[in-house]
């Protein structure tokens, strides 16, 4: 099989890029980790690749809205490559503040295909507080995203500030008839959260941790897969190996649930 | 002309900020209001076309889905307005960004006098709230007036148009830049200026400088460059450099030892060649992986054949205690400059805090600078911006709350990081600058933000400190340097790296010119963020976010070109040279021309009168004290005590899993909210070694001596390595000592003495500890003046001093994380084991403390007995004997049981009479006392001979079982019977509520 080149963002305060390149070739995929200013200078080529990670951080220190200088500076220099990109039929991951900048670039919700109206805010956590903790996620099985098939409750980190989703009714109405909304927050039974602190850690709008656009090639969310790559990076793992260990079973193999969603990236494009 | 843009949230949406302001207003100062609405405000002082302006309101600060915003002052309703805006020269991040998105989205550069400041205005409704209740808000929530202006404007003097009018806090200095010639014709007059201009030098030291300057040769070499007197910039150099921040004059003192009931008298010459460096030289013989140490930013480990790590620890106290968010985040961002500039570049992969403060409730008649409730806050929050923005994860750290912290608070940061052991195929921890390379400095600005901080920190706070010395970390600017400096790195185009933090210029450039022997700096090429500095200001300047490189000229264009891509400034500002000068000029006139070694020759040493008090001699008794009857009440008010509670909404603001190594996070359990013994990452993605680090620090045994503090404090930290998993064979230290003032003065410091013998007491027990547990010390660092004078109810001020503190953090390695344990409860019917002996210790426990006791039976480290414990645990834990393992710290047995059965979830039946005791035979001894060297093991019960056998020759007492998931924590005393049957019986529960009660609910 052909080599599928992925490529994640680095520079301005981006900083999840080293684990999200290890996610990404765990998967099989080949990463790329490049400076914007490389995309921007034409140094490096969008077309060459067909992954596109926007990945966590805190670009440009968050400042007048997590994500939003980003998007301003992608918009103005590589708005039209980005929108050929996707038109390309490749796949883009925005995570945590890659998230919140493509929602300012408008590239979600992409709603009718419109890939440049800010229809949705991702912004201050009710809880008034920057957090980490693990959420458990109900991913939407009616779904077009490519990147969460065959999963349905799964377990991931949340770090951030910003991350309530907010819009108005009739663009949630949109996002959900049209099966947009991928991951909500649940509590650990996997049933909806529906708006409690601490399962719901923001305050989203009906739980919503992560959206795609409709053609389910283009996903955002809020918590971190490429946090969860190893056994070790779950919270409960001691305790879940000294209790397998019991009923004579071993640790837990296979990837995990956060690599599974770049597994699926690569088999998409396979 | 300037515009200023409004932006707030729609109607509708809730306002986390003003919320948490509301509810703080009315927890902290029972000021009740119905409403805040936060507005940010934008200052752009350009001249833009109304297109302009509506492009960069669109684009850059309005969202369209949540926000409103106006050039007019919006139309929030409001009783009481409040506005609160940085102070001229104060690092404004939100501005500086704000300015590379205007320029970006409208093609254009600012103009250099063009500029963007933020500030924000606050909505305030609600019934008769007063001016008065506003200015409590203001100053003591909102703003902080060293580096914050407010406005207070009512309803009726609010003018619509108006609003609060535009704010400029331009910096205008009209100062021509101009070196001053200081005569120094007498040791008096060289005093008096020392004084003036807070040069802080050493009285000691002031024949020394004089006679350098009227020397003779020294006269006769200056002539040619235009030089006599020495200029304002050559003794502020100096005053850098002899002070004790940089040079730690008081560990390289002379100290004059004596105890007068055991006789001893003795000079203690240079406590840190005595008890740090040689300890750790002979060390480094035995321990092949220990790479480097005593001389650079950091000490340096290996952790694989191709990857070593480094580590260091700082404080940043008197900032912190003046400014807690701005002293903290640049705390944390500084420290991480220090990794970054070990040997020739390290990338940053963890950082820790330790916060001692006053009581967070506080409510007596002393007036600190800022409230330790507030303190707390702010440190809090400047050390989770400094530390997430870097993308570095925070994944363990302890707060601490002793009423001695109120005179100066302390901010502990440690800092870890990471290098390939090779670049371009030489060692990466070996640098050196050589002539003709050139000195570039690259990352930010210099202005006059940091100007004696240095000196200041060797000072005891007082209403003269300086505020200037108060900064605002720039985590951002920093990633950006930070990225970029390491790709120069693995390019082989760095020689020499360091950071620009205490001294600025003058120690980064001035110490690291002393390996090529020489330097010439041209000041004038210093990027500055604003004219008018003079020269000293610019060489000693501490502005932030800043390194300094050596760099060959063959790869200047390559290096620039890297700067350039990552949008970073680096400047050319001198060469390196072997001329034995350190040479400086601006505008081709010298300014300064000394001998580089000028700092290394002839200062006389510091001297100490230490005299030793045992506690008796101090008053300290045992207490006359029968046992308790009501153990179950006692636990739970143990379990609610400050230092004991749950604290969790502190490492749940820190991101802890960012570089996606997270192994052992800093809350575990089922519930995920009980602390972890240590910290375990794995630095390497694609391996399954992992580093764990863990720090301790229990000041309380200082009351009564030091020594059992230091061994106690040093026994904790390795047990916290060992516990989950550590190799005992591989453990560096770092020791981050903060002390009160030991200069002996009959006025202003009378138990100078006392202080001094305190710490050349710990200074013997670092000695022994590390030499028996074969602990190098890889970094460490001091604070010196942990006073502070407070204002009393009557006007008065108290000298108050914290208790003799150090900081131990440790580092060790795990071959295999997946053999890491947990400390939380796993099975019901597992077994559980008391490992190490428990004796009548309660002296300074957290049992006395809460009885209103000292004592003086402190806990003793056995080392002997704790070896041989540690080794065979971390056997038992690599061979998978181990279910769970978690020391017994703070509080005692009783505590910490409570904590294993918190984090699991279960109750345990346990029998005190099988505890391993040496001389304890009353409950309240065996669940209180800290005794050192313990730990609480579980294990399988199809385990238990195989582990029993593993314990041969260790103390250990089979207690107890784990019980069912309903459980309660049942303890049956050795006299049960009068009890009445058990002596605690408390459901799981009920000890999560009372550990909770206090500090859970915060978020």
């Amino acid at each position: 099989m052909t080599e599928i080149n992925a490529l994640v963002l680095t520079g301005y305060g981006l900083n999840c890029d080293m684990e999200t390149a290890h996610a990404l070739s765990l998967a099989g995929a080949n990463p790329h980790r490049v400076h914007i200013n490389k995309l921007i200078s034409g140094e490096v080529d969008l077309s060459n690749f067909k992954i596109l990670v926007f990945g966590g951080g805190f670009s440009w220190g968050d400042d007048h809205g997590a994500g939003v200088v980003q998007a301003v500076r992608l918009k103005t220099h590589i708005g039209e490559a980005l929108l050929r990109f996707i038109d390309r039929g490749n796949l883009v991951l925005a995570i945590c503040n890659g998230f919140q900048t493509l929602v300012n670039l408008g590239l979600l919700p992409g709603i009718g295909g419109d890939y440049t109206t800010r229809s949705v805010a991702i912004t201050y956590n009710d809880c008034g507080n920057f957090r980490d903790d693990w959420v458990t996620l109900r991913l939407n099985p009616e779904s077009p995203c490519v990147f969460t098939r065959g999963m349905d409750v799964i377990e991931l980190p949340v770090r951030h500030g910003e991350g309530k989703f907010y819009t108005d009714k009739e663009t949630l109405f949109q996002l959900v008839s049209n099966r947009q909304v991928v991951a909500q927050y649940a509590d650990r039974s996997g049933a909806p959260a529906e708006g409690k602190f601490p399962e719901n850690p923001n305050g989203s709008l009906l739980d919503i941790a992560g959206i795609c656009d409709e053609t389910g090639r283009v996903f955002g969310l809020m918590p971190h897969p490429e946090a969860y790559n190893h056994i070790t990076n779950h919270p409960d793992w001691m305790r879940s190996k000294e209790l397998n260990r019991r009923n004579g079973a071993g640790m837990a193999g296979g990837p995990t649930d956060g690599i599974r969603m770049f597994m699926n990236a690569v088999a998409y494009l396979s | 002309m300037a515009h200023r843009l409004e932006i707030t949230l729609k109607q509708g949406l809730p306002d986390a900020e003003g919320e948490g302001i509301r509810q703080k207003a009315k927890n902290y100062f029972g000021i009740e209001i119905d409403r805040i609405r936060t507005i940010q405000m934008v200052i752009i002082d350009a001249d833009f076309t109304p297109d302009q302006l509506s492009i960069v309101q669109r684009e850059v600060f309005t969202n369209p889905v949540t926000q409103r915003s106006s050039y007019a002052p919006l139309d929030e309703p409001f009783d009481w307005n409040i506005w609160v805006g940085f102070r001229p020269g104060v690092r404004d991040n939100p501005g500086a960004t704000a300015v590379e998105a205007i320029e970006d989205v409208l093609g254009i550069r600012l103009r250099p006098h063009e500029a963007v400041y933020t500030s924000k205005r606050y909505c305030v409704t609600g019934q008769g709230l007063s001016e008065a209740q506003m200015d409590r808000i203001a100053g003591g929530l909102l703003a902080n007036d060293i580096i914050q202006q407010w406005r207070i404007i009512s309803r009726e003097e609010w003018q619509p148009e108006e609003g609060v009018g535009i704010i400029i806090p331009k910096v205008r200095l009209d100062h021509t830049p101009t070196v001053t010639t200081l005569p120094v014709t007498s040791d008096a007059e060289l005093k008096s200026l020392s004084d003036e201009r807070n040069l802080a030098l050493s009285a000691n030291d002031i024949p020394i400088i004089r006679n350098y300057f009227t020397n003779p040769d020294n006269v006769g070499e200056r002539a040619p460059v235009g030089l006599t007197d020495p200029t304002d910039v050559e003794l502020e150099y100096i005053s850098q450099a002899r002070s004790d921040h940089c040079n730690h004059n008081t560990f390289r003192g002379k100290f004059f030892y004596r105890d007068p009931v055991s006789g001893e008298d003795v000079v203690e010459d240079n406590l840190f060649k005595t008890y740090i460096q040689g300890p750790t030289l002979a060390l480094k013989e035995k321990k092949e992986w220990v790479v480097s140490v005593l001389w650079d930013n950091a000490g340096v480990g290996r952790f694989d054949d191709n990857h070593n790590y480094v580590i260091t620890g700082e404080t940043h106290n008197s900032p912190s205690n003046m400014e807690a968010y701005g002293g903290a985040i640049t705390g944390i961002v500084g420290v991480y400059r220090d990794p970054l500039g070990t040997g020739k570049g390290s990338r940053l992969i963890m950082g820790s805090y330790g916060f001692c403060v006053g009581p967070r409730d506080y409510d007596g008649p002393l007036t600190p600078r800022l409230h330790p409730r507030r303190l707390l806050d702010g440190v809090i929050e400047g050390v989770r911006d400094g530390g997430n923005k870097s993308g570095v994860p925070t994944p363990f750290g302890q707060v601490t709350f002793h009423p001695g912290y109120m005179g100066k608070c302390l901010v502990f940061v440690t800092a870890l990081g990471f290098m390939p052991a090779t670049v371009q195929g030489t060692p990466c921890e070996e640098k050196t600058t050589s002539p003709g390379e050139l000195i570039i400095m690259s990352g930010g600005r210099v202005g006059k933000d940091g100007i004696h901080g240095v000196t200041a920190s060797s000072e005891v706070f007082s209403e003269s400190t300086p505020a200037g010395h108060v900064q605002i970390g720039d985590p951002y600017t920093q990633k950006k340097m930070h990225d970029f400096l390491l790709e120069a790195r693995d390019l082989g185009l760095i020689q020499f790296i360091t950071d620009n933090g205490g001294g600025g210029l003058s120690s980064s450039v001035g110490e690291s010119a002393l390996l090529s022997g020489g330097c010439e700096v041209e000041l004038e090429k210093v990027p500055l963020k604003y004219a008018g500095l003079d020269q000293w200001e610019i060489w000693i300047s501490e502005s932030q976010e800043r390194m300094t490189i050596a760099v060959r000229p063959e790869d200047l264009d390559r290096f620039m070109a890297l700067s350039k891509l990552h949008a970073v400034e680096s400047t050319v500002i001198g060469r390196y040279t072997d001329t034995g000068k350190l040479h400086i000029t601006y505008e081709g006139k010298t300014c300064a021309f000394v001998d580089l070694d000028l700092l290394e020759s002839g200062f006389p040493q510091w001297e100490f009168e230490a005299e030793w008090l045992p506690p008796y001699q101090r008053g300290l008794n045992e207490p006359v004290l029968n046992p308790p009857k009501d153990y179950g009440r006692l636990l739970l008010d143990l379990l609610s005590r400050p230092n004991i509670c749950a604290k969790n909404w502190v490492a749940r603001q820190y991101d802890h899993e960012v570089q996606g190594g997270s192994v052992v996070k800093p809350l575990g359990g089922v519930g995920r909210d009980v602390p972890s013994d240590a910290a375990v990452i794995r630095p390497v993605l694609t391996s399954e070694k992992g580093i764990v680090f863990s720090q301790a620090l229990i000041p309380f045994y200082s009351a009564i001596d030091a020594y059992h503090m230091t061994a106690c404090t040093i026994d904790e930290a390795v047990r916290r390595l060992i516990v989950v998993g550590g190799d005992p064979s591989h453990i560096g230290g770092v020791d981050n000592f903060c002390w009160p003032s030991i200069q002996y003065d009959p006025e202003t410091n009378p138990d100078g003495k006392f202080r001094a013998a305190q710490l050349v007491r710990s200074c013997r027990a670092l000695k022994d500890l590390c030499m028996a547990y074969e602990i190098p010390l890889l970094s460490g660092k001091d604070s010196m003046y942990v006073d502070g004078h407070l204002t009393g109810r009557y006007g008065e001020s108290h000298k108050v001093s914290a208790l003799e503190t150090l900081q131990f953090s440790a580092t060790s390695l795990v071959s295999d994380v997946k053999n890491c344990v947990s400390m939380e409860l796993k099975a019901p019917g597992d077994l559980v084991y008391i490992l190490g002996l428990t004796r009548n210790e309660l002296g300074a426990s957290e049992y006395y403390e809460h009885l209103g006791y000292i004592g003086t039976r402190v806990p003793r480290v056995d080392t002997e007995g704790s070896k041989r414990t540690y080794t065979a645990l971390s056997q038992a834990i690599e061979g998978g004997l181990v279910a769970s393992a978690h020391g017994i710290y703070r509080g005692g047995l009783g505590v910490h049981l409570a904590m294993t059965a918190m984090g699991g979830g279960r109750g345990l039946d346990i029998d005190l009479g099988k505890v391993p005791v040496e001389d304890g035979d009353r409950d309240d001894v065996i669940l209180f006392s800290e005794s050192a060297g313990r730990f609480i093991v579980t294990i399988d019960p199809k385990h238990r001979e195989a582990f029993e056998a593993r314990m041969a020759g260790v103390s250990f007492g089979k207690v107890g079982t784990v019980t069912d998931a309903e459980g309660r924590l049942t303890v049956r005393g050795l006299d049960a019977e009068q009890a009445g049957g058990s002596t605690i019986d408390l459901r799981v529960s009920a000890l999560k509520e009372a550990w909770m009660a206090p500090l859970g609910e915060l978020i």
